[in-house]
């Protein structure tokens, strides 16, 4: 009896030992499935933090307001609003464009994200 | 103030981050002459929406592209915007700015391309350098 409670003892813990190889590499292609996490937030820029009057991160282009759409950055920008115009559709038809909302920019240089100074160019348009 | 009669209104989406209707520029999309006077921006094919009804939060955004081609020149004149409690700063000058542009509709069939970029005006327009956030602060 007592040679038999070792015996399946010995059987568990070499059954159990016995599964570990299995185990492991189980384990392993988990966390190979797992997809990489950015762990220092993405390379995208930051939006300007305050909000305008529709709740929107989007500063208007004006002689005394900030220029740029994104935040912890240095670099050259460019603004431009209140465009007008004109041009045509598709089917003949002389359409205007522009309003004192058409308004662009663009920026260029170093910004902050990602926990790192990263480089780039971009506009609002 | 958006216009009554306004029945296109092309940009891109707004970023998860609440980036808004910014999209990086290609290589080679922002040329800037030897003294700093001139910037000329110019992208093919950018992907917008048309959002018609824009800023209604229940305006349909229906898939568009968009070309353009923008130029910025220096009139001089200096312009210097800083505000501390908003951590940025900005110095540069007034500038003229014109453009042209295209942009297609295609599950509506639309399509619609301005006039020469000579005839465009704009009342407010500005080039320089900035800094702001952590840079302000450093």
């Amino acid at each position: 009896m007592n040679s038999l409670i070792q015996t399946r003892r010995e059987a568990l813990k070499s059954g159990g030992l016995a599964l570990l190889p299995l185990l492991i590499p189980r384990a392993s292609l988990a966390f190979d499935d797992q997809t990489p996490m950015t762990a220092n937030g993405g390379s995208d820029p930051y939006p300007i933090p305050w909000l305008d009057k529709n709740g929107s991160h989007n500063q208007a282009a004006s002689f005394n307001l900030e220029p740029s759409h994104i935040y912890h950055f240095k670099g050259r920008v460019a603004r431009s609003s209140t465009f007008t115009g004109m041009g045509t559709d598709n089917h003949g038809n002389r359409i205007p464009f522009g309003s004192p909302t058409t308004d662009y920019g663009v920026m260029q240089g170093e910004y902050w994200a990602a926990r790192a100074a990263q480089k780039g160019t971009f506009t609002h348009i | 103030m958006v216009p009554a009669n306004q029945i296109h209104d092309c940009h891109p989406p707004i970023a998860p981050s609440g980036l808004y209707w910014v999209v990086p520029v290609p290589e080679g999309g922002l040329i800037v002459s030897a003294d700093g006077n001139t910037m000329t921006l110019e992208m093919r094919d950018v992907p917008v929406v048309d959002q018609p009804r824009w800023p209604a939060l229940d305006s349909v955004a229906t898939p568009a592209r968009m070309s353009f081609k923008m130029v910025w020149k220096s009139t001089g004149e200096p312009v210097k915007i800083e505000d501390a409690a908003k951590h940025f700063g900005f110095t540069g000058t007034k500038a003229l700015c014109q453009m042209e542009a295209q942009i297609e509709v295609p599950s509506i069939g639309f399509s619609w391309k301005s006039d020469p970029m000579n005839t465009s005006k704009c009342d407010v327009a500005m080039m320089g350098e900035e800094v702001n956030g952590r840079y302000y602060d450093m």
